[in-house]
């Protein structure tokens, strides 16, 4: 018997086999990063100052592209309100990078040359960010970098213009070594992994391990297992992870991507079976919601509970007025950003690029995560990540399980050595 | 690995495989009836999902339900105002032209998605008693999971007593064989499309719901689920609602299998599958080739 529900094909209305399928497929994988394109507002002329931003605002990184925004917006909105900079107002430029180098380089360039942004805040992706490093020293303009971490942006490859604000892909997984000796001791211990197969999950694994070997921590590698970067299912990886029976897992992911996989691990038993450690910020917690599992080693770029300084609660208090939400590490590194920015055409009393370098290298800012110098030789922040174990019971304040126990790696030990010729 | 190891594991392959079934199966209906290569079919999956988190809010229990019949419904009202206002005028166009339609529906969606509910990601817990685990063995597995592998074989024999068991389905499958001589015979053929693409918007809807309590619901889900949804419609063969269930199924257990034997090239393994049935047997398992 024929099979029951399949369609004959139709007759009379042209021809369309599965390949067209298949090119509607590719034309999918290759354009849906994002939705809307680069969407700069108009540029504004006399007494402004235009400050571009070229960032992933649509599609799955919008969930950090934007946030990083808002924290932006938030500091030159301050600036704007206490006189502006230099006696000039500031006007916002953004762009939707759509997480693609190609489309980043065509926005930033568009910035540069057409709105004459006088500063850049750059992608929440390294390969968009490289694109954009390119333009920002052709064309003699200071590039900020509060998501985009990859070592190579600043460490390994110095230009004057690009500045490196959040930690970078050797300081995040070398400040979570050393939270796991902090919080687990030196083993031996049996660890599994789970990272995003791309650049910057499978560097962070390899430098993570590199690191624990480093820190004096004895450990056997059960399994690697690398999904793919926006999966919607990790129940197979977490099967294999649960079946080599590890003692810690070491998880790459990061925002909706590590959402997901909690929310699976939970239910097959991960959290139990073994300890897990990851970027658990606030928007994965707060996404999580109670349902967090205790115990969890976390490691975040900004987390404001567990920072109580004047400064980051006079921040949290300002970004939640202004949008109705916790501020995430995202939009603590964007601020940090624009206001490192702002600290150094006043202490340069210009707009120039070149000035502008001269003044924040070896300069200390103050920002609500402390005061944080820009290292002179390369440009990249002497910051540290934030480190913690979740609890088991609710924050009555936040409705949600933050961290019991905080660690804040001292910088000196996550940062290398200076290493640009 | 052990026995009951071994059994989560499948388990688990089953899980992926059922939303997966259900979002594939309305493309695949789609497409069969119709012709139309549907991309914004992502977009329904991700509003059914999206509808779901908002009717539930932070509260656990029953709204849960409520939602699970609220995103289909809801999509079943996009969908019929996409048909009628955009594909019901493109119908006699080329296929690119309907591709590129439904592409720009796709990201107009996506835009309006951004700016209702926001860039955040969202979750939802499975409602009670279902937000637990059953113990197989020395491993446990979610009951929700099973709830939702459930669902899926619920929805294919409902799919199989439409279009076998009812008039709407003969009438579905005729005007896959001819339109023509369907709307000569007194069927009003337009009416008809629209129904089809109804319910094939409410399936991704449902599906969306319905994957909602397992995964990270945020932007971008549309993109991830329509590829995937694509690759099962495919290697099942476009118009199959039965191959999408083997498609599912043989997509699910690939990637289980290639995650657990090769991890560093299970990322590959679907789409290998899909260029090996394009390459032998380009109308899919279970399709009907073109003459």
């Amino acid at each position: 018997m024929r099979e029951a529900f399949a369609f004959a094909r139709l007759r009379g209305r042209g021809r369309c086999s599965a390949f067209a399928v298949a090119l509607a497929t590719v034309c999918v994988l290759a354009g849906c990063g994002g939705s809307s394109g680069g969407d700069a507002t108009a540029s504004t002329g006399g007494g402004t100052v235009n400050v571009g931003v070229a960032s992933t605002l649509s599609g799955t990184f919008a969930a950090l592209g934007v946030p990083g925004l808002n924290g932006i917006k938030l500091a030159i909105n301050q600036i704007n309100h206490s006189g502006g900079l230099l006696g000039h107002k500031l006007h916002l430029v953004t762009a939707d990078d759509q997480i693609d180098p190609s489309t980043g380089a065509t926005v930033t360039r568009n910035l540069i040359l057409n709105h004459h942004v006088q500063v850049l805040f750059g992608s929440v992706s390294s390969a968009v960010a490289l694109a954009q490093a390119q333009l920002a020293e052709r064309y003699n303009v200071p590039l900020f970098l509060h998501m985009a971490n990859d070592i190579g942006l600043t460490t390994t490859h110095f230009s004057k213009q690009i500045y490196e604000i959040s930690t970078n892909t050797d300081m995040e997984p070398a400040a979570a070594a050393l939270a796991f000796v902090k919080f687990f001791g030196k083993g031996p211990v049996r660890i599994a992994t789970i990272t995003p197969d791309y650049s910057f999950g499978l560097d962070t694994v390899s430098a993570f391990l590199h690191d624990l070997k480093k820190d004096g921590v004895t450990y056997t590698v059960t399994t690697q297992q690398t999904p793919q970067l926006g999966a919607t299912s990790y129940t197979s990886n977490i099967s294999a992870v649960l079946s080599s029976n590890p003692q810690f897992v070491f998880v790459g992911e990061y925002g909706g991507d590590l959402v997901t996989l909690t929310k699976q691990g939970i239910g097959l038993g991960l959290f139990s079976k073994a300890k897990v450690g990851g970027m658990y910020g606030w928007d994965v917690v707060k996404a999580v919601g109670r349902q967090m599992p205790a115990g969890v080693m976390a490691w975040n770029r900004g987390a404001f509970w567990a920072e109580p300084s004047t400064a980051m609660s006079a921040f949290v208090t300002a970004y939640k007025s202004a949008y109705g939400a916790y501020p995430d590490e995202w939009s603590i590194n964007g601020y940090d950003a624009a206001e490192i920015w702002a600290e150094g055409v006043k202490k340069a009393g210009s707009f120039d690029a070149s000035k502008i370098a001269d003044a924040l290298g070896g300069a200390s800012v103050p920002t609500p995560r402390g005061s944080i110098t820009i290292r002179a030789c390369d440009h990249q922040a002497e910051v540290t990540e934030d480190t913690g174990i979740v609890a088991s019971s609710v924050n009555p304040t936040y409705g949600v399980p933050l961290w019991s126990k905080t660690y804040a790696p001292p910088v000196k030990q996550i940062i290398e050595p200076c290493s640009v010729p | 690995m052990t026995l009951s190891s071994d059994i989560v594991t499948m388990l688990a392959a089953m899980t992926e495989a059922s939303y997966l079934f259900i979002a594939a199966a309305g493309l695949t209906l789609v497409f069969g009836a119709m012709r139309i290569i549907n991309i914004a079919h992502g977009s329904f999956y991700m509003y059914g999902a999206l509808i779901l988190t908002s009717v539930v809010g932070g509260v656990a229990g029953g709204r849960f339900w409520l939602g699970l019949l609220a995103a289909p419904l809801a999509l079943v009202g996009i969908g019929a105002g996409v048909e009628i206002g955009v594909l019901r005028r493109i119908y006699k166009r080329d296929h690119l032209v309907q591709l590129v339609a439904t592409y720009a529906l796709f990201l107009i969606f996506a835009d309006i998605a951004l700016h209702v509910w926001g860039s955040q990601p969202r979750s939802v817990n499975p409602p009670s008693p279902l937000d637990g685990s059953v113990v197989i063995g020395s491993g446990k597995f979610p009951s929700y999971d099973l709830f939702a592998i459930g669902a899926a074989v619920v929805v294919g024999a409902a799919l199989w007593a439409l279009l076998q068991r009812t008039a709407l389905g003969w009438r579905i499958r005729a005007a896959a064989e001819d339109p023509e001589i369907l709307a000569v015979s007194g069927t009003n053929v337009p009416l008809l499309s629209t129904s089809v693409f109804m319910i094939g918007a409410a399936l991704a809807g449902f599906a969306g719901a319905l994957a909602a309590p397992l995964e990270s619901v945020a932007p971008g889900l549309d993109a991830t689920i329509v590829v995937s949804a694509f690759i099962v419609a495919v290697i099942g063969g476009l118009g199959s609602v039965v191959g999408a269930a083997l498609a599912a199924i043989i997509i699910s257990l690939f990637d289980t299998v290639g995650v657990i034997w090769v991890p560093q090239w299970s990322s590959a393994f679907i789409y290998i599958a899909m260029i090996a049935v394009l390459a032998l047997r380009p109308w899919g398992l279970l399709g009907v080739a073109e003459r």
